[in-house]
């Protein structure tokens, strides 16, 4: 024991250690979650919302970065659904095969159901789950057709910024007219159109 | 509950008062375990002197370990630590010529400002180059951004990339560094350094 190769007490210590967590099941528990305060700072923000104006000007223009979220049950999302939205029921929202969708730092996601609870509800499980990206339709389906689908027309006496959101949403309502019915796919991943992958953050990097 | 920062325990100015306090205590070891001596870190190369090679897999080995046993006590969440993206061909390149500057110079960048703290002039000539070097790079940015940001892999680690399991691959890593130690204190004596 007196003259012990330093490098053979290394290993002495250093292999009973790695094989403890060679056989040791990994922990796969999240122990992060926002605070009930952090929670209600959010959500009394409204930054989780997404405008149907803004949303609409997405779908419009084709913008990649935006994926719809209908959260609602498979045969609702058959009978009507907004442009291009995938169909991830809040049921199964946690599936494995969607973890690559609500997990992503590439696109927003914009979930929405009929009003906001249940987006919201599934934007709440998303947020204590850490995952990003993940937004609500702000009214849900039902403000969408209100606002974007029958836009008031507003008097004509009204600012010129009324009068241009209402042009706009006349607009985009006539151009999404209808919600085509874009072939059903709930249960397959369609191919999301692809864009640049955004790099992360730069941080501090180490080294020696 | 950790990692620190994320989980909003410490807030970014504790962080930089304790990667300071690190800092110093880094600079610290590296200095008294011989780093600011360019024959040490050459010896690397030649096979007269592994203690770079056994210092920082030692360290890595170290960090492995702990991380993981952390994250098993649920100390941290491991989805939310850092992992350096890869951007395949400039990291290649890159290493090139940094182990090209390495072998040169006598110093990597964190030992020459060791060396410098202890009065070394060849390392304040090596730092005057790294700022030439950031220089030269900053200026031809817009010819080399394609090729920095080029080959964007994500942040593949080993464990997925094998699909292992982390433990797994630690105990791998463990088994393959004490074998390059073995080699390493075999290469002590094969190619001992003549003495000056």
């Amino acid at each position: 024991m007196k003259n012990i190769n330093p490098r053979v007490l290394l290993a002495m210590f250093i292999i009973p250690l790695g094989m403890i967590l060679a056989f040791v099941p990994a922990n796969t528990t999240h122990p992060y979650k926002l605070s009930p305060v952090d929670l209600l700072e959010y959500v009394n923000s409204g930054m989780q919302y997404f405008t149907p104006d803004e949303v609409a000007h997405m779908v419009v223009s084709k913008d990649p970065s935006l994926v719809l979220i209908d959260i609602r049950a498979e045969t609702e999302y058959e009978k009507y659904h907004l442009p291009g939205a995938i169909n991830i029921p809040l049921t199964s929202l946690l599936d494995d095969q969607w973890k690559d969708y609500v997990n992503q730092d590439l696109r927003y996601n914009v979930f929405y159901s009929n009003g906001t609870v249940n987006a919201n509800q599934a934007w709440m499980l998303t947020r204590q789950l850490g995952y990003e990206n993940n937004y609500v339709l702000q009214g849900g389906l039902n403000y969408w057709v209100e606002s974007i689908m029958n836009p008031d027309k507003p008097g004509s006496t009204s600012p010129n910024e009324e009068i241009a959101k209402y042009d706009f949403r006349k607009g985009a309502g006539q151009a999404l007219g209808g919600g085509a019915m874009i072939e059903s796919s709930a249960q397959t991943a369609p191919d999301l159109p692809k864009i640049a992958p955004r790099p992360k953050k730069k941080k501090v990097q180490g080294g020696c | 509950m950790g990692p620190l920062i994320v989980s909003d325990i410490i807030t970014q100015n504790t962080n930089f008062f304790l990667a300071f306090l690190i800092g110093i205590g880094f600079g610290f070891v590296l200095e008294s375990s011989g780093f600011s001596s360019s024959r040490k870190l050459a010896g690397m190369f030649y096979g007269y002197d592994t203690v770079v090679l056994k210092v920082f897999f030692t360290a890595a080995i170290v960090a492995m370990l702990g991380l993981l046993f952390m994250s098993l006590f649920n100390w941290i969440d491991l989805d939310m630590v850092y992992v350096n993206p890869t951007y395949l061909w400039s990291t290649i390149v890159g290493g090139i010529i940094m182990g090209a500057g390495f072998i040169i110079g006598g110093f990597c960048p964190g030992t020459s400002f060791c060396a410098a703290a202890i009065g070394k002039i060849d390392a304040l000539f090596f730092i005057g180059g790294i700022f030439l070097g950031i220089f030269i790079f900053s200026e031809a940015y817009p010819l080399l951004e394609g090729f920095y940001k080029g080959s964007f892999q994500g942040t593949p680690t080993l464990p997925e990339a094998l699909g292992l399991k982390d433990g797994v691959v630690v105990l791998g890593i463990i088994i393959v560094a004490l074998a390059m130690f073995w080699v390493g204190e075999w290469a002590e004596k094969k190619f001992p350094r003549k003495e000056y």
